[in-house]
């Protein structure tokens, strides 16, 4: 399974990359939404893990262009950030984000949630 | 565990890139630059402080960078202007973070006081929104720290049920309920499926829980003719029989649907078991039922036929309405327009910098330090064989093989070429010490209460990583030392027709061999006679000894100076300028300070462009060979031509153009026998640090080469006078001379005549 990881902090990729390649998924990696476009028009990829707040292109803008392309409606795309508040994570949604994930993330967690949303 | 400290320091070396990147935005924002683009960066840069912060645990971080984020979320969408004063407080907040972040890294805590001015600050800028703001975020954070994230979106999830009609009889019929059986009615929208969620895993993951039956209601599904291949018309009924599910378990699998179904979890109670929630249900059922009841009339039979089939075979007809998504989803469509030029916008905009950046990811990669040393260090090797190749050619063999030579020539060339690109390699811009100098001038600049800006000129300058991480505690304290007695106070400034403001300047330029890094200030430049008093105090300077101006300004580097005023709460840290001399000198470097009365003080830093290989004159004392560094000999002289004397108290001095030097006999340094006489032996006259020169005698001046430096503290111990070791091309150990090692400290002998 590939998972698209976005992310503007090499921390955060850091620690998705290993979280995720440890429980066996391929983990391909992207520094802003922008990135993110670039690697889903090259690579097929199963889930995607985007940031929020990022530089060039935010994780919001991201969620809407991936979604409004229509190419990838049954991509579960699920947020990850540190926004608990209900607004950031709503905005996620009405983007078309498949669920969320909060920062600082258990590791087992994520893993459990990515496969709530993956076939 | 090994990974957690990877990680952490990942997170550290962003963390540092973050707060250069905050510094250079705000130089922006307070040159006047306030777009939107700049106040993103920063909000940006201490949110990702924070969150890396929270993984690891950092609260004291955490806690501050969450406040100074709540500011600046205010701030960048224009709640709150970025005044001056708003401005200066950020840039002392990201100090603070700054501050946060090294006691993080030192594993150390600043106390929860630190940082409770500011924040109240913030807490006075954002109050109004603060009071509902604080609630949420605040408290979230210290789930984030101490909590697994769920724990936060568990708590948030029962609230869906609180407002789905079936809640009352949930409430009603506690004492009552049937352990274990859940009866749950699903109802999709549309949105559901255009955010990818899907029913089927819904489902999967309920089974998860406990025993799950699923029964699709098809009662909606129109006739044919009206049946819209996008449209939603599957309900679904679960039972789940589970003695460990709770509520928040269930309410969990539907975590993310919330708002885009339909939903009602009821449990089952004992007497009268599905009396009130079936009236829940079916009320439920009538509304959603209204849209579709022509058609359910119309075709009942068809559709009977239609729900066994799909009873049996639900999972595949439940993932069917997927496909619906993505044509007339109706979030995602009618906004799809505006979202492309958003997403468009950016770009276009942005292309430079996004070219520029991506361009550099593309190019770059993170090599380990250890590999580019040994690369560094075998270039080395090879430099060192290769000239020694080129001198094995006596003329008699150049002129037998002038093919050999040819290629030996070209050999010397590439091996240059690629030394000096591995030094690129190690060479980074002197702007990551620069850049942590502003803040330093401004703190400074509060607790002097004088007025002090700085300039940085030549950040771009390249200097070996090594000699970079030397370089930091030497300016700090230059510049301290400029901040502290260097700039007058602003009255005295007015009075003596200075402008108010004081300039530090800060510039760093590539001269030969050699990065010149300077530290200038327009103030009042050395109190000479203030200097001479207390280095005559303290026994540095002989009474007898008149020192030059110049001389009186270097002392200022002399071991264990320190003029009383000194003694101040920036500069006086038990430490001298000795320690900038000191530090300098290990890499190699030289310090020089010139001083003009009320006009300003600079102080000159000159040091190696790199470390691994030196320049150095290979000379013979008796049966061994030492190296000196080219670099601090000034000329070399036969001592049959040498000018020698004594001074009083029977110390060898040499008479150079009217100065006497101190004369260091290295084989009696040594103790090596030599039986060349004087007379046919050799003077290196060298040059320490500041102009402090002394004069070397050896056998022998063999010739110039470059060497690989080896420590001889890691191969073998520290010895005084001996600066390190290196192999020569004949597999012989010559250990380097340590000119400044070797010369006496005290002034006193160096002048006495």
């Amino acid at each position: 399974m590939r998972v698209l990881t976005v992310d503007d902090s090499r921390t955060i990729l850091a620690m998705l990359h290993h979280t995720l390649s440890n429980a066996g998924f391929e983990v391909l990696q992207a520094e802003d939404g922008q990135k993110g476009l670039d690697v889903l028009q090259r690579e097929k990829v199963d889930v995607v893990i985007t940031d929020i707040n990022m530089p060039v292109m935010d994780g919001i803008e991201f969620i809407k262009n991936v979604r409004s392309s229509g190419e990838y409606n049954s991509l579960p795309i699920l947020i990850l950030t540190t926004e608990t508040s209900q607004d950031k994570r709503d905005q996620g949604r009405a983007a078309g984000g498949t669920g969320w994930i909060v920062k600082p993330f258990d590791p087992e967690k994520l893993i459990s949630v990515i496969h709530r949303v993956v076939h | 565990m090994s990974d957690l400290d990877d990680f952490k320091a990942t997170y550290f070396d962003e963390c540092s890139e973050l707060l250069l990147d905050l510094e250079e935005q705000f130089a922006a924002i307070q040159s006047g630059d306030r777009s939107a683009d700049r106040l993103n960066a920063v909000f940006r840069a201490i949110h990702s402080i924070k969150g890396g912060g929270g993984a690891f645990g950092f609260s004291e971080l955490v806690a501050f960078a969450h406040a100074y984020e709540t500011l600046l979320d205010h701030v960048r969408d224009g709640r709150i202007e970025l005044s001056d004063p708003v401005a200066t407080l950020c840039i002392r907040a990201n100090d603070i973070v700054a501050d946060f972040v090294n006691a993080a890294k030192a594993g150390t805590s600043l106390g929860a006081g630190y940082g409770a001015d500011e924040r109240k600050q913030f807490d006075a800028l954002t109050s109004g929104e603060q009071a509902a703001e604080d609630e949420g975020p605040g408290g979230d954070d210290e789930f984030d720290i101490d909590f697994t994230p769920v724990m936060v979106t568990l708590a948030e999830a029962p609230e869906p049920e609180a407002s789905v009609p079936a809640d009352d009889s949930f409430k009603q019929a506690p004492l009552a309920v049937e352990k274990g059986h859940w009866e749950i009615r699903f109802a999709p929208h549309r949105e559901l499926y255009a955010r990818a969620n899907d029913p089927l895993l819904l489902f999967r993951e309920l089974a998860n829980l406990g025993e799950l039956t699923v029964d699709a209601r098809l009662s909606e599904i129109p006739v044919l003719s009206d049946f819209d291949p996008f449209g939603i018309y599957c309900v679904w009924e679960l039972t789940l029989i589970s003695p460990t599910a709770t509520i928040n378990d269930i309410a969990e699998v539907f975590e993310f649907v919330e708002g885009n179904c339909d939903l009602s979890i009821v449990q089952l109670t004992k007497p009268a078991a599905s009396a009130e929630p079936d009236a829940a249900a079916e009320a439920n059922l009538s509304d959603l039922a209204a849209m579709a009841a022509p058609a359910e009339s119309d075709a009942p039979l068809s559709f009977e036929a239609l729900a066994e089939t799909v009873k049996k075979d639900m999972p595949v007809r439940a993932a069917a309405p997927k496909p619906a998504a993505p044509a007339p989803a109706q979030p995602a469509a009618p906004a799809a327009p505006a979202m492309i030029l958003a997403g468009d916008d950016p770009d276009d905009r942005r292309t430079g910098p996004d070219d520029r950046r991506g361009a550099a990811a593309m190019q770059s990669i993170r090599v380990d330090l250890d590999k580019v040393d040994r690369v560094v260090n075998m270039v080395g090797e090879l430099v060192i064989t290769q000239s020694m190749l080129t001198q094995q050619m006596d003329e008699t063999l150049r002129a037998r093989y002038q093919e050999l030579v040819r290629g030996l020539e070209v050999l010397a060339q590439t091996t240059r070429g690629l030394q000096d690109a591995v030094m690129a390699i190690r060479a980074q811009p002197v702007k990551s010490v620069f850049s942590r100098m502003p803040r330093l001038v401004r703190e400074l600049a509060v607790k002097t209460g004088k007025k002090i800006k700085l300039e940085t000129i030549g950040e771009a300058t390249e200097i070996d990583k090594t000699v970079i991480e030397q370089l930091s505690d030497p300016l700090t304290h230059m510049i301290r030392n400029s901040a502290d007695h260097g700039i007058e106070s602003p009255e005295k400034r007015i009075k003596a027709g200075k402008p108010e403001v004081g300039t530090i300047r800060l510039s760093a330029e590539q001269a030969g061999g050699n990065i010149l890094i300077a530290v200038e200030d327009d103030g009042g430049g050395i109190n000479r006679e203030r200097v001479l008093e207390v280095a005559r105090e303290k026994g540095i300077v002989a009474p007898e000894i008149t020192p030059t101006d110049e001389q009186i300004d270097q002392l200022i580097f002399a071991p264990g100076f320190s003029t009383a005023a000194e003694v101040s709460d920036i500069s006086g840290r038990g430490v001298g300028m000795d320690v900038v001399l000191s530090n300098i000198k290990k890499i190699g470097g030289s310090v020089h300070v010139r001083s003009r009365t009320g006009r300003g003080t600079r102080m000159t830093l000159r040091l190696p462009l790199t470390l691994a290989v030196l320049d150095v004159m290979l000379v013979r004392v008796g049966p061994s060979p030492y190296v000196v560094p080219l670099s601090s000999i000034v000329e070399t002289i036969q001592c049959s031509r040498a000018d020698f004397g004594r001074t009083p108290t029977g110390a060898k001095v040499l008479r150079v153009r009217g100065e006497y030097v101190q004369v260091v006999d290295l084989a009696d340094r040594f103790m090596l026998a030599t039986d060349i006489e004087l007379a046919n032996r050799f003077v290196v006259l060298c040059e320490a640090e500041g102009g402090n020169k002394v004069a070397l005698v050896v056998d022998d001046i063999i010739g110039q080469q470059q060497v690989v430096i080896k420590s001889l503290e890691e191969n073998f111990e520290s010895i005084e006078g001996i600066a390190g070791g290196t192999i020569l091309g004949d597999g012989n150990v010559a250990l380097i001379v340590d000119v400044q090692g070797l010369r006496a400290p005290a002034l006193g002998h160096k002048n006495a005549a």
